[in-house]
């Protein structure tokens, strides 16, 4: 049986081990294509933990291991014949503190075309150009690709950081664990003005701990606690009529 | 009686102070020394001829080429073999006893005294594998005598590149290898350059080692399986016979001068490939 055509990822009774505790117990959720789901929950909900096993970045972590099944249209990405750096160019990923690499915006930005074996001079340009310009960074930036990413302020590294993971050719979806988190109002709005922007072209998922961004940018939110995913729906009903008392009192600020 | 915090103070600066004037005034003063005695027989002829009876008369060209092509291939050596063993310790194996064994050893290995090295030499490539006193026996004894130095510096200059630069890496799709070669090595490499100085360093002042596996012959070394002598050997040789006095000051002074140099290049082009990333 295969998914319906408009689901991106498919999580079926999906667990995470941390040693010999559970991070992620028995989570079932599909993610659908070109939209913005956001994750939302108290710390050590398992959020971060549910958007690194999405592109296996846990498999970097000593004694973490999984269990269940997660498909990427279809493909199950936990199947030992499947490629993980390729899976890792089909989903890309934000982190909580922008990671400018010490060397040139203009190299920050072709880090992943370049791994893809793209050598042409004019073609990273371009991609440097289009990817700058969906992270809304371009003007800011555009006389001074080859000065240091290390020297931009917290907000533009993070907008790099963004450029970064649109560069990727095969991108397919967008992980964002908390983008927000160090950034002041004005780059927040723009970080999430260009979400909004690529949500056409790509299937995004978004932790956040800020659930008032989540109300603002999300189309899906679901509402994770102590490992369970207490509750998924459209985000207007979870902030609206939330079925689960638990989330009721997350939105509305009781607790958490 | 206690004293006041002003007091203690002025006491610390004093104290930390006067340790510090003391370790740069002997250092000062031995370079002084050595230079003071050895520049005055430092001449054109004296870098660029061979010597004569024994290094008594003439120059020391022969040396001086045995100093820059011994080093040189003890870390043409070990360099490899060294990074390479601590990229496999830090990036691919995870902590476990045969990483403790291993780095114990190493540890160990770093501690022996380089005469020891100079035996095991000796006995493995001059007399067993029928080398003899060459260039390549002195050079793989050195490599094996530095090894564990380039191990451990690299190691830790691995270990100090920020864990968040390896997951951005791997999140664009980069493999391990990728991942070390574009974001490891380069961020570890002003602490694995340093661990390559100390190498040279230890490397141009060895004679034990160096006597017992390289030989000492005064002639130009023209092939890996030629006997050399290092300027160290041949300062030991002249001092140590009473060949000269004065030449083995000049032989010094021109010792301590390339060591100087080498450090100095080296840290310069460190820091500019430094500023280039960061400019």
């Amino acid at each position: 049986m295969s998914p319906p055509s408009n689901i991106k990822i498919s999580v079926a009774h999906f667990s995470v081990f941390q040693g010999k505790e559970d991070a992620l117990r028995n989570i079932t959720l599909d993610i659908p294509a070109n939209r913005i789901l956001g994750i939302i929950g108290p710390s050590g909900s398992g959020k971060t933990t549910f958007l690194r096993a999405l592109n296996r970045l846990n498999d970097l972590a000593p004694d973490v291991h999984a269990e269940g099944q997660v498909l990427l249209d279809g493909a199950d990405i936990y199947h030992p014949s499947f490629d993980v750096v390729s899976l890792r160019k089909r989903i890309g990923m934000l982190f909580a503190l922008p990671v400018a690499l010490p060397m040139s915006i203009f190299e920050n930005v072709v880090y992943g075309p370049r791994l893809s074996g793209i050598r042409c001079r004019k073609r990273l340009s371009e991609i440097v150009e289009r990817s700058l310009k969906s992270a809304f960074l371009w003007d800011e930036v555009k006389d001074r690709l080859q000065m240091s990413g290390l020297r931009l302020s917290g907000g533009q590294q993070q907008r790099l950081c963004l450029a970064r993971v649109l560069a990727m050719e095969e991108l397919e979806v967008i992980l964002l664990d908390e983008p927000c988190s160090g950034l002041d109002p004005v780059s927040t709005a723009k970080i999430e003005e260009a979400l909004t922007a690529l949500k056409s072209k790509y299937t995004i998922v978004l932790v956040t701990n800020n659930t008032k961004q989540a109300a603002r940018v999300a189309d899906d939110t679901a509402f994770f606690l102590m490992g369970d995913l207490v509750e998924y729906g459209l985000t207007e009903k979870i902030f609206t009529v939330p079925s689960d008392n638990r989330t009721n009192e997350y939105v509305t600020g009781r607790f958490g | 009686m206690r004293l006041s915090p002003k007091i203690t103070q002025a006491l610390a600066v004093a104290i930390l102070g006067s340790a510090t004037f003391l370790t740069v005034v002997v250092l000062v003063f031995i370079i002084i020394f050595i230079l003071g005695k050895g520049l005055p027989g430092v001449t054109w002829e004296f870098l660029s001829c061979a010597p004569k009876d024994m290094g008594k008369a003439g120059g020391i060209l022969p040396t001086l080429v045995g100093t820059v092509l011994l080093p040189s291939m003890a870390i043409a050596i070990a360099l490899p073999l060294g990074v390479g063993t601590a990229v496999y310790l830090t990036e691919y194996t995870r902590e476990n006893r045969m990483t403790h064994i291993l780095r114990f050893g190493i540890d160990c290995l770093a501690g022996i005294p380089s005469i020891i090295f100079g035996l095991f030499g000796f006995i493995f490539f001059v007399v067993m594998l029928k080398m003899g006193w060459c260039l390549l026996s002195g050079a793989l004894t050195l490599a094996i005598m530095i090894l564990p130095t380039i191990i451990r510096t690299s190691e830790e200059a691995i270990r100090a590149v920020p864990n968040a630069f390896r997951e951005v890496s791997f999140s664009l799709g980069a493999t391990r290898w990728e991942t070390v070669l574009k974001v490891v090595l380069p961020n570890a490499l002003p602490g694995i350059v340093t661990g390559v100085m100390l190498g040279i360093g230890r490397s141009i002042g060895e004679t034990a080692a160096v006597i017992f596996t390289a030989g000492s012959s005064l002639r130009m070394p023209m092939a890996a399986f030629d006997s050399v002598r290092t300027m160290s050997v041949h300062f030991y040789i002249l001092a140590r016979e009473g060949i000269s006095n004065e030449n083995a000051y000049a032989t010094a002074a021109v010792l301590v001068i390339s060591v100087l140099m080498i450090n100095l290049l080296s840290y310069s082009m460190m820091h500019r490939f430094i500023a280039k990333r960061s400019r």
